[in-house]
């Protein structure tokens, strides 16, 4: 019963790219304990977490947009393991306007690559407002963390953002000749808005590349302060060892089942299929397992090449890494029943710790947080900020925080839980103000 | 000539153009405005046909699907490491053959794309057909054969799917489907070469299908050298519909995550086509397809 387990978080995974947002960095804990202290997750904010923006309400968007794909070679990658053959180089995704423009550079939120449903949203709405747009994926997707880590271990702001800002640099200057920019400026959403923040901070002080405006959607503050509701989420929903997760298994299964005998499909189409995994998630119980288990899920890979760079033997043995063709089920199962404390504390602290002066775990931890940059972004006129008075993955001490520390640079929204309104309209249209600096800084 | 071809593009799939430091290649444009507007036409369907109660389709004695029905969560494999072997193989073809040629395809004219898209749906109402009449559903094979001969005269040759304007939904029958009426497990997992994920029944039933239109052989389309064409072009067809890109996840958990989708797929398929319960297996805690 203990292999195999980890498939059902990958159809809640794929379900989602359906039917919402892709990445959930999600504070777990007010998800489901009815009448939280603080009252953010209600029904309504897990809902538009998972679902995203309904078609009707999203903004404008241009009719065509061109695209192209591109895939690098970084000189600094470490050696790539066998099992991550395919992940050689780093695929970044470009579209480029016929004349001189500014060009944004859209960061991926938490495990995802840069061409999600809500990258495409974002693309578009830039593209239509006369930007270029080059989109990349977070530094936790393991795309990255193969073809673009110095290090192999993701999950360190500073590190994977300055991974990031080296990477930018070596693609933009590949770009056809043809392609001229008049400005830069970095979009990112959830994770990826504070990997954005710190980017454009290293940016500034280095002065290769000059990025000028950021806009975050979305952010954490604390990360690990986060992701640890989320583990919390994810015993409480779901519980530990298999017995949670195979009942939750069973009864999407039956669900589906009895969903497709309903209808007249004769063939289970393999798109709709995904589709109607996503439709049958119904209740809060149902939301929040879905974004206990997706998390999960990312962290599965990230932990798994973590394990395998830094050599730290938690899952896999150092001197016999696995080979292309083994079976890696029974390493996933393992991983599967493993929270981030157990990442941070087996993986994270073992390989970061001895590579930094006077670092300890809680260094390590206190680092992790956007307010390492807090001057930064209470005294520059470049970083802005849009976010939910119910987003899943702030208290109300982090959002004071971000008020406090942006002043007139955030926005923050009655409603939308984490990412659930973007592409919708007001959000697209502020999000555009604030790019092009016409921000004057209306309170919602 | 034909071997060369084939030749030429294994080594060509094998070897790869991966080594390059830096490669761009164009992707047809998205259609944002397109697809938003295909959501909300989605969305409005989907809550009109909520309001549009009716009974549950042809299975009204169906025994609803229980927790204790579905199989466990692992799957049969035992031909893993082939499998694995042929998922790379496929990832590579993909990747350095059939995708570049697949969106080049993508960027012909919208009419014509359908126009080939139409042409081989239709031809897959031959084997419909016969798999509704092995199976004694005579209300889809009816349908299809009124599909067939509509999409193929005022259609011009299946160009068209005007049977769909007459309310003819299209209910395509495999022969693994067949295969499962009758009670066939699925079997172990396999994956194919250039097809992709599978299942032992599912491979056996591609090839009933395509035995029955090589047997059929509607319009001389299926013997001669004409074969090779039509498999070519049906071939980037299908791969231009298909929405699906080997290793976009990033993941070295890719292959399990397939496999474990792919047959729950499969099984969830079985319990449509069985409304008194699929054929269960005698251990119910062996692994799923066994």
């Amino acid at each position: 019963m203990t292999r195999g387990v980890l498939w059902l978080c990958a159809l809640c995974t794929l379900a989602r790219v359906q039917a919402a947002p892709e990445d959930v960095t999600v504070n777990g804990q007010t998800v489901i304990v009815a009448g939280a202290p603080t009252g953010l997750a209600d029904s309504a904010a897990l809902r538009a977490t998972i679902f995203g923006t309904p078609p009707q309400d999203r903004a404008p968007l241009p009719a065509t947009v061109p695209l192209a794909e591109i895939n690098i070679k970084l000189p600094w990658a470490r050696p790539v393991p066998a099992v991550f053959w395919f992940d050689r180089r780093l695929r970044v995704w470009f579209s480029a306007q016929d004349q001189p423009a500014p060009l944004a550079i859209v960061i991926s939120g938490t495990g995802s690559d840069g061409n999600t449903s809500s990258i495409s949203t974002l693309r578009a709405a830039l593209y239509g407002a006369g930007y270029h747009v080059l989109t990349m994926p977070s530094p936790t997707f393991p795309g990255f963390i193969v073809a673009a880590s110095r290090t192999g271990v993701a999950g360190d702001l500073r590190q994977d953002s300055g991974d990031l800002y080296s990477a930018m640099q070596e693609i933009i200057g590949k770009l056809p000749r043809r392609v001229q920019f008049t400005d830069i400026d970095l979009v990112g959403y959830s994770l990826g808005g504070a990997n954005a923040a710190v980017v454009k901070s290293i940016a500034d002080t280095q002065g290769k590349l000059k990025i000028h405006r950021v806009v975050m959607i979305n952010p954490p503050v604390s990360l690990f302060a986060s992701i640890a509701r989320l583990d919390k989420l994810f015993a409480v929903s779901i519980g530990p060892g298999e017995a949670g997760i195979d009942k939750l298994y069973r009864k999407l299964y039956a669900r589906l089942a009895n969903l497709y005998r309903a209808s007249d499909a004769v063939q289970v189409d393999d798109t709709d299929f995904l589709s109607a995994a996503g439709a049958v998630l119904k209740t809060d119980a149902d939301f929040s397992a879905a974004i206990a288990l997706t998390f999960r899920m990312d962290l599965v890979n990230v932990f798994f090449a973590g394990d395998l760079y830094a050599g730290t033997g938690v899952v896999i043995d150092p001197k016999h890494p696995p080979k292309v063709g083994d079976s890696l089920e029974a390493i996933a199962a393992r991983l599967r029943d493993k929270p981030f404390s157990e990442y941070f504390s087996r993986v994270f602290v073992p390989y970061y710790a001895p590579r930094r002066r006077g670092a300890t775990p809680q260094t390590l931890l206190a680092d992790n947080n956007l307010n390492i940059i807090g001057n930064a972004l209470h005294l520059s006129p470049d970083y802005y900020a849009q976010t939910n008075s119910d987003d899943l993955i702030l208290d109300q001490a982090e959002l004071s925080w971000l008020k406090t520390t942006l002043g007139s640079r955030i926005v923050v929204y009655d409603h939308g839980g984490h990412l659930g309104n973007l592409g919708e309209r007001q959000q697209i249209a502020d999000m555009l103000d604030m790019l092009g600096g016409r921000w004057e800084g209306r309170q919602r | 000539m034909k071997g060369a071809v084939l030749t030429t593009l294994i080594v060509t799939a094998l070897s790869g153009c991966a080594t390059q430091s830096f490669s761009m290649r164009t992707l047809p444009d998205e259609t944002p405005a397109a697809d938003n507007a295909l959501a909300i036409q989605r969305a409005a369907d989907l809550a009109a046909a909520k309001n549009d109660v009716k009974a549950p389709a042809a299975t009204p004695d169906a025994a609803p699907v229980t927790t204790a029905d579905a199989p466990p969560m692992y799957t049969y494999d035992p031909w893993e490491r082939m499998n694995r072997f042929t998922y790379r193989f496929n990832a590579r073809f993909d990747e350095n053959v059939f995708l570049p040629v697949a969106d080049g395809y993508r960027r012909l004219p919208g009419l014509l794309r359908s126009g080939v898209h139409n042409f081989f749906s239709n031809l897959a109402e031959v084997p419909t057909v016969v798999n509704d009449a092995l199976q004694l559903q005579v209300k889809n094979g009816v349908t299809s054969i009124g599909r067939f001969v509509i999409n193929s005269t005022i259609g011009v040759g299946g160009l068209f799917d005007f049977a769909s304007r007459f309310h003819l939904v299209k209910a395509p029958a495999t022969f693994g489907s067949t295969l499962s009426r009758w009670g066939v497990h699925p079997g172990p997992f396999l994956v194919l070469p250039l097809l992709g994920p599978s299942t032992l029944r599912e491979s056996l039933g591609l090839l009933g299908d395509y035995g029955i239109s090589y047997g059929v052989n509607v319009a001389d389309l299926y013997r001669g050298d004409q074969t090779y064409a039509v498999t070519v072009v049906d071939g980037i067809d299908t791969r231009a519909n298909v929405r699906f890109r080997y290793y976009a996840t990033g993941s070295p958990f890719e292959y399990e995550t397939i496999r474990f989708l792919y047959m729950r797929k499969t099984l969830i398929q079985d319990e449509v086509l069985h409304p008194q319960g699929r054929p269960r297996d005698q251990d119910p805690k062996a692994p799923a397809g066994r």
